[in-house]
């Protein structure tokens, strides 16, 4: 078990957005969160990644209790994210941002008068994610004026960078086109295998995506756990299809 | 005791009346267009010099010297039509940019306005003399208090009252807290915020060019006022909220009296004391006492 | 790279300037090479972080009264310790005052330094015995490598001695800075400049890093403010004034915040501008305002944004 949640509430002064929900995610896992606008999903993101302190029950991630510990802390720890609405450093270039999340993994940001372009291991570290993300090409054009595929690409990369022992997507496809979303997801998978990562997390409203990448399936509806089961047990409960998924075509 | 108690309250309040007119100008200003105005102060300026000369132009030309209070208002508006042509001609190149820009786009202002202000009217004082005794003294509870104080204490008074009927009542308050809450909805509601922009900074340049004219019968005009005012129309409007008018009131009222308190009792105090209060404000409660929750 | 060829003809100028320029224009050159050390540390904070301070002027402040304090009332007058000292009080300020400041960003972080600026101004001006109110205190003419300079006059000195201890002291404050800003703490700034939520998700803290920034930034105004000292000969209050604090950082939005050199060139355009100004009008200021709000409005890259005009566009739009 690495991520366990059990029996979380949280309230916004009287509204419930989440109320007593559990899970857990093992070993090797690719674990999708689905559900409606509203489910709790965002609010659920928060608190798995420790921004949020829940008002009730208890986040451990690795045996330790994670509730409202930070951002920063949780990254230290080994969990890493990415974000729904894409997040880049505008001015600074596709290697620079990757030799930023290495700089950071490695604990070398307080070198002051240290040079960075002679720092071999950040140098080396930051291109083969930039190549196992298929950016290497691009490792020197500025965040700002990539084509939104890549910049989602990037999001996502510099958090690998971080190497993690898991890994929470938020939308890893969101805004990027149909054509483009099957292709970061292999790009995304393989990297995963490559680094070694222990279990991935997305949260997700692609049906095709959930269903064709995911090995267990979790489904919020107005606060609450609805299912949680393979895909296959989810596309036969007629229940979750009607209130979450929706009818998929095939 | 009480007499000297009532005189500094009085001063206090003076004081306090005038610096709510400026920042007031300032709140509505950075409420709607989300700009902190540093060139406040220098309209403030502006406006005093031009009170000078207004009721000098006014008294050399036979005019009562006991009505002198009339062009010295009159003057002090009409100086702040100026906002008109700093909206239209800098201000509105720069609504998208970062704040950081915008500010520095109004400390551009501080700087032309100082010395405008020096070419215009030169480096000495300037002053009304003692026309403002005119209107005699009043005595309360063993004090004396210049009647016109009193006049300027209410006038300011009344113009908390009309701004506070002008938000709450009329179409334009409506437009002016719709366009403060949300630029986007009120586009799409049809709203045209060139319109909107350029009242509201001319409102907001008035408010200041008059609170600096009243002041004046009271005091001398100086070059250096306005650059000194800002910052005590700063400790106002974040004691009070950034953009709220009900925190300019009281924190002008804060301000004004414990400036006047410390001075009495312990001059090295003065503005000390104020930034001290500022900063724990800021600490405390960034948003002021009477502010919207702050970024 | 055309940069290093640049950079060794201005290096060869400055060596020989006191040798070849009129004494008026090497005297000129000592607040720019002051004020060049202020808005290396400066800009660090404002084009690397992107944190606008309203109130660095303080620290200049607290480097020069230190100056002054050590000069006349303390008996030390070797520059080699002075700046030292002089850098060392403004970081022992800047510690509290920046580890307060950082907790907020635009418009709060500029009022809160502003605020911080002005309580040591008033407490400048009105205690009298501790600061010499508004008349300041004399700043000596300290010693340099050791040396009273005896034989030198007042201006002898200023354009000899002291104009290349000035010169190695920027030499040395923008070899550091440049090291600074291409260290991995300098990416890690970079970051937190561009996206504060990001690069915490990359496990930067982002008031630990603003908090070094600002004690970097203060350190820096706090050497510029004793090196500023000298030449005046004189500190008062107006130091920590908050349009000095505007000043400096029209200073460096005249040069281009978002070049390493912009601000150094900013310093000096803004030096001998004033000055060129000043002897055909006297109201500087109002030429000064028009220039800024031309550079607000149509340039806000500044001098070397001119320069480089296609190379890389300045972003300077809301995120």
């Amino acid at each position: 078990m690495i991520l366990e949640a059990r029996d979380i509430r949280k309230l916004y002064g009287a509204y419930v957005a989440l109320d007593g929900v559990s899970l857990s995610i093992r070993e090797g896992e690719f674990v999708s969160i689905i559900g409606p606008n509203g489910a709790g999903k965002s609010t659920l993101i928060n608190v798995l990644t420790g921004v949020l302190q829940p008002s009730g029950g208890s986040v451990r991630f690795k045996g330790k209790d994670i509730g409202g510990i930070g951002t920063v802390a949780l990254t230290r720890l080994g969990m890493a994210r990415s974000f729904q609405l894409v997040q880049i450093f505008p001015e600074l270039t596709v290697l620079e941002t990757l030799q930023a999340a290495v700089v950071s993994r490695l604990g070398r940001g307080a070198r002051l008068f240290a040079s960075l372009a002679g720092d071999s291991q950040v140098q080396a570290d930051a291109l083969e994610v930039a190549s196992l993300f298929g950016l290497a090409d691009k490792a020197h054009a500025l965040a700002r004026e990539l084509p939104q595929g890549d910049k989602k690409l990037l999001d996502v990369a510099s958090a690998f960078a971080l190497r993690p022992e898991i890994i929470l997507l938020d939308e890893p496809t969101s805004g990027v086109s149909t054509a483009d979303k099957h292709a970061i997801m292999e790009i995304l998978v393989g990297a995963a295998k490559r680094i070694g990562l222990r279990a991935i997390i997305q949260v997700e409203h692609d049906m095709d995506i959930v269903f064709g990448y995911s090995d267990r399936i979790i489904a919020l509806h107005q606060g609450k756990l609805l299912a949680d089961a393979t895909p296959a047990e989810i596309e036969a409960d007629a229940r979750v299809v009607d209130m979450v998924v929706g009818r998929r075509r095939h | 005791m009480t007499a000297n108690l009532v005189n500094i309250l009085m001063g206090g309040v003076f004081h306090a009346a005038i610096l709510f007119l400026v920042a007031a100008g300032l709140q509505v200003v950075f409420g709607v267009q989300k700009i902190f105005n540093l060139a406040c102060g220098s309209f403030y300026a502006l406006g005093a010099y031009t009170g000078v000369s207004a009721v000098g132009y006014f008294t050399a030309h036979g005019g009562p010297p006991a009505l002198f209070i009339i062009p010295l208002a009159l003057g002090g508006l009409a100086v702040g039509l100026v906002g008109v042509v700093v909206e239209r001609g800098l201000l509105r190149f720069v609504y998208d940019r970062d704040e950081t820009f915008q500010l520095l786009l109004t400390f551009a202002l501080v700087l032309m306005l100082e010395d405008l202000i020096r070419m215009t009217w030169g480096t000495a004082p300037v002053s009304t003399g003692g026309l403002y005794l005119n209107y005699g003294q009043a005595r309360i509870l063993g004090a004396t208090v210049p009647v016109y104080n009193l006049i300027v204490i209410a006038a300011s008074l009344a113009i908390a009252l009309g701004i506070g009927w002008l938000l709450s009542r009329t179409v334009f308050g409506r437009i002016i807290r719709a366009a403060a809450d949300n630029r986007e909805m009120a586009e799409a509601l049809g709203v045209d915020m060139r319109w909107v922009y350029v009242r509201v900074f001319t409102l907001g340049t008035m408010l200041g060019t008059l609170g600096g004219a009243l002041v004046i019968p009271a005091t001398a005009a100086m070059s250096e006022m306005g650059i000194e005012l800002i910052v005590e129309a700063f400790a106002v409007v974040v004691i009070g909220g950034l953009g709220s008018m009900r925190g300019a009131f009281v924190g002008a009222l804060v301000v004004g009296i414990l400036r006047s308190v410390a001075i009495s009792v312990y001059p090295e105090l003065e503005m000390l004391l104020i930034y001290l209060i500022v900063i724990a404000v800021l600490l405390w409660r960034p948003s002021g006492l009477f502010g919207a929750a702050a970024a | 790279m055309r940069t290093p060829v640049v950079l060794s003809l201005v290096g060869i100028a400055f060596l020989g300037l006191p040798v070849l320029a009129p004494a008026y224009y090497v005297t000129l050159m000592l607040p720019f090479m002051a004020y060049g050390v202020v808005l290396l540390g400066l800009n660090l904070l404002f084009g690397y972080t992107g944190l606008v301070s309203f109130g660095h002027a303080l620290f200049i402040g607290i480097g020069a009264y230190t100056g002054a304090v050590l000069t006349t009332h303390l008996g030390v007058r070797h520059m080699e310790l002075i700046l030292p000292a002089a850098a060392l009080a403004a970081a022992v300020v800047a510690a509290p005052v920046g580890a307060l400041c950082v907790r907020y960003v635009k418009i709060y972080f500029g009022m809160l330094t502003l605020a911080f600026g002005m309580v040591f101004y008033t407490f400048l001006l009105k205690f009298y015995k501790l600061t010499g109110g508004d008349e300041g205190m004399r700043m000596l003419r300290p010693y340099l490598l050791g040396s009273e300079w005896p034989g030198f006059s007042k201006t002898a000195y200023l354009i000899g001695p002291y104009y290349y201890f000035s010169l190695a002291v920027l030499v040395l404050a923008t070899l550091l800075m440049w090291r600074i800003v291409r260290s991995p703490f300098g990416l890690c700034l970079k970051t937190i400049r561009d996206n504060p939520l990001k690069a915490e998700s990359l496990g930067v803290s982002v008031p630990r890093y603003r908090w070094y920034a600002f004690m970097i930034s203060a350190v820096y105004a706090g050497a510029g403010g004793a090196l500023l000292a000298t030449p005046t000969g004189n500190v008062d209050p107006t130091l920590a004034y908050w349009t000095h604090s505007g000043n400096i950082v029209f200073m460096v939005l005249l040069g281009g915040f978002s070049s390493f050199f912009g601000p150094l060139l900013g310093a000096f355009a803004f030096i001998f501008l004033q000055d060129t100004v000043m002897s055909v009008f006297p109201y500087w200021r109002l030429i000064f305002g028009a220039v800024l709000a031309f550079i607000v409005i149509f340039a806000p890259g500044g001098l070397m944004g001119l320069f480089a005009r296609g190379r890389r566009p300045v972003e300077v739009s809301r995120a």
